[in-house]
């Protein structure tokens, strides 16, 4: 069990990373398929349902510490001005004010960027921030800081952004093959421009924080997907190690890709924690939620896909303007055009544009649902040029290997996903859908793409004391998706004890392990290796100490429904009768995430089909039913994968 | 103003300003963060509590205005609630929880007044609160089970 350190390739949110990695060998042996453990698959409430339904789970906006101020935030009016004037000091004689910031003092940066700015380029910039004791005091002091603007010319609509070359950063090309060589000999061609609107994610629960300094040492609460990220966030802009700083997020009420961190807000929070020598609570309206905290990115796209005769894809072509706002990063969008489908010619370019907007976010499949979109009704126009069922033309298009990455997927059943979707869906008879009257039906279908599939680092401790009942300890945070149960049934598996016996310690940096983000479809794939293999640890220990307690080999014993048991049936016995004699000891497994294989890419794929009613009359549209078949891997509980 | 409530079973008499509102009384002075504030202008039904039976949003509701009444929330106790926790708990009617004690102060308004309610019922009582996440389909079937 001597840990290696390791190179590996992880995809997060579509950007490639390489990166070292500390592994440990992984004994636990492989789940028996033909005779799956029982735990694992059957339905299982969430093992937080009774904190979340009695009112007693604490989120970050719920906390409150002794003397803790509430901070808020002056923004911009404008989408591009300058600060003229600002009175600091009535805001500072407001009753109740203790710490009032402006760009003249010297505070940390965000990813860069500077907290507040007196030059805002969108609605909604940090330009000052108080703290008081209350939020009516601290509203008041925004209010008395009464600023001047000089407001200036402003860009908000994508297309005159991209007229007027305001780039974020660098366009993204990619080509491969002859793509005009193969469109001009292409015996159909389809040509067409699709617009994807900007999205907000709106979680629940605004972006905050909750900071509190103790000499040197910071703690934050955060309501965030990624407490390490946040961690390395505030190491940075504080300039201090990452070990004196502890980040919190045991529950959080949700974040659909814009809170990997602690955020501006975090930091923001920290900095003004600081200056008043008080814990700072920063809490988001609806309003800064939606100016300030993200949103998917708008795009435009033309595209442009050739085909044989008899559909066979020859090129694909596909130009794009992406809005980034104030921040952001080229999502992925071009992947669904380089990866879904088998095409030897293609050809694709980004342009991301800056507007006088809030910067953007990851949210739910970045780029590539966008890119997605795009593609598959292009080819919907394409299956009409060929003469051919979309579906079909699907098919005949499947490509089995990675052609960017030139190797196999470590798994594809695309093909399974098309036929039990058009099974279900009644693909076949769709036709039958169709009317002459006002309300008008059809069908129609596409091709997911994602990564997924998770990788290291993620590792977990299981203890086991007298009790009996695992102590799960990882370190990562669970937005909702119910990882934390997850994890506690494959803990209990291991550990022949029920899920809700499961202790599951969580959302911590000072948890022992480090753990992914949650995020990307990857968060249960990185964490639940670690986990089991902890679990696994800690049994053979357990069994090693029954060994010795009964005289039995550790191989002829088990521990099952919270007895230790011989496989030959004489002993069986409560794991208590072992664990009671621990006293305050326990045992403690570890666990971490082993690397995947070598030479595949890990992808997921999926199909859906939608049946939609259109009104002619008042153009409502209508999502009559939807079915999703997804190729998702092992399900661990099939309740929170409904 | 002086004003006088029952929160959760418990006499509470307070001189208060005319602006605070009921979702700060139990969240910042009680310390009732079951009761959730996600946009604070009446339109997500996070902060939806008891007031004499009837399901009011607390972040819009002055606590001046309620004087005598009877406030429940989340915290509180109650066989229907039960009822209501444990249906929640088996149909998966919740994800991040954060709406949660909104929607479960809703269907508890609902049964308290319908206790058989039929489906197009049930939707149309809770179609005050949004879940981000999108349990909803878990919350309906809950709040049947519940009803029996």
């Amino acid at each position: 069990m001597s840990p290696r350190l390791i190179k590996t390739e992880a995809v997060v949110e579509g950007r490639v990373e390489e990166r070292w990695t500390l592994v440990e060998d992984d004994a636990t042996p492989e789940y028996d398929d033909a005779n799956p453990p029982a735990v694992i698959g059957t339905p299982t409430p969430r093992v937080t349902a009774r904190t979340r339904l009695d009112g007693s789970a604490r989120y970050t906006s719920d906390i409150k510490l002794p003397a803790q101020l509430e901070a808020a935030v002056l923004r911009s009016p404008h989408a591009n001005a300058k600060l003229t004037a600002i009175d600091v000091e009535a805001a500072r004689a407001v009753p109740g004010v203790r710490c009032v910031v402006t760009p003249d003092d010297d505070l940390p940066a965000y990813g860069g960027s500077a907290l507040l700015t007196a030059e805002p380029g969108y609605a909604g910039a940090a330009v000052a921030a108080v703290a008081a004791e209350s939020a009516e005091a601290a509203e008041a002091a925004l209010a008395a800081l009464a600023p001047q603007w000089e407001e200036l010319g402003f860009i908000i609509n994508m297309d005159v952004a991209a007229d007027a070359q305001h780039f974020i950063e660098d366009p993204t090309e990619y080509e491969r093959g002859d793509v005009d060589a193969a469109l001009e000999g292409a015996a159909h061609v389809v040509e067409a421009e699709y617009r994807v609107p900007a999205q907000l994610h709106n979680s629940m629960e605004p972006h905050c924080a909750v900071a509190e300094w103790r000499g040197e040492d910071l703690t934050v609460w955060s309501s965030t997907q990624a407490i390490y990220e946040g961690r390395a966030e505030l190491a940075r802009a504080f300039g201090i190690p990452a070990e004196r700083v502890r980040v919190i997020c045991e529950f959080m009420g949700g974040g659909f890709g814009s809170k990997f961190g602690v955020g501006p807000e975090g930091v923001l929070a920290a900095a003004l924690a600081k200056r008043s020598r008080h814990p700072v609570r920063l809490v988001y309206s609806r309003r800064e939620e939606n100016l300030t905290a993200g949103y998917r990115s708008e795009a435009r796209g033309e595209l442009r896909l050739g085909a044989d005769a008899d559909g066979t894809l020859r090129g694909i072509e596909a130009s794009v303007v992406m809005g980034l706002g104030s921040d952001g990063w080229t999502y992925p969008i071009l992947e669904p055009m380089k990866a879904v489908y088998k095409c030897d010619n293609v050809r694709g370019f980004v342009l991301p544009v800056a507007q006088n907007l809030g910067p953007t976010a990851a949210f739910r499949a970045p780029g590539v649902m966008e890119g997605t979109f795009m593609l598959e009704i292009a080819l919907d126009e394409l299956a009409d040029a060929v003469g051919m069922d979309p579906l079909e033309l699907r098919r005949i298009n499947y490509v089995e290997d990675d052609q960017q990455a030139g190797r196999p997927y470590s798994s594809k059943n695309l093909l399974d996903c098309y036929d039990r979707a058009a099974e279900l869906a009644g693909w076949p008879d769709r036709d039958g859908l169709r009317s002459e009257g006002r309300i008008r039906r059809g069908m129609g279908m596409a091709t997911q793409i994602w990564w997924g599939g998770g990788g290291p680092p993620a590792y977990a401790e299981v203890r086991v004391g007298r009790d009996a009942r695992p102590m799960l300890e990882i370190g990562m945070q669970d937005l909702g998706t119910g990882v934390t149960t997850a994890c506690a049934m494959i803990t209990a598996e291991r550990l022949g004890v029920s899920p809700q016996e499961v202790l599951v310690l969580a959302g911590d940096t000072t948890r022992a392990g480090h753990g992914p983000a949650s995020g990307g479809s990857m968060t249960l794939a990185s964490v639940a290796p670690a986990v089991r293999a902890a679990a696994h640890d800690s049994r053979a220990q357990l069994l090693d100490l029954a060994a010795d307690m009964f005289e039995i080999a550790a191989s002829d014993l088990t521990l099952e429904d919270g007895e230790i048991r011989s496989v030959d049936g004489t002993l069986r016995r409560p794991i208590t009768d072992l664990t009671g004699k621990l006293g305050n000891a326990w045992v403690t497994g570890r666990g971490s995430r082993s690397p995947n294989p070598d030479g595949m890419s890990v992808n997921t794929f999926g199909c859906q089909i939608a049946q939609v009613a259109v009104d002619t009359h008042t153009g409502v549209a209508r999502v009559e039913r939807i079915v999703a078949v997804h190729d998702i891997g092992r399900v661990v509980n099939p309740m929170g994968a409904r | 103003m002086q004003v006088r409530v029952d929160i959760n079973g418990e006499r509470h008499e307070r001189d208060v300003p005319g602006e605070l509102t009921l979702a700060s009384l139990l969240r910042d002075d009680l310390g009732l963060t079951g009761t959730k504030v996600a946009c604070g202008e009446g339109t997500c039904g996070s902060c939806t509590v008891l007031v004499d039976g009837h399901a009011v949003l607390s972040c819009l509701t002055l606590v001046a205005a309620i004087d005598g009444a009877e406030v429940r929330t989340v915290e509180s106790d109650g066989e229907l609630l039960t009822r209501l926790r444990q249906a929640f708990t088996a149909n998966d009617g919740f994800q991040c929880g954060f709406c949660t004690p909104g929607q479960l102060m809703s269907a508890l308004a609902l049964l308290e007044t319908t206790p058989s309610p039929s489906r197009e019922q049930i939707v149309d009582a809770m179609s005050g609160n949004l879940c981000r996440c999108g349990a909803y389909e878990g919350i309906v079937d809950a709040v049947t089970e519940a009803a029996g």
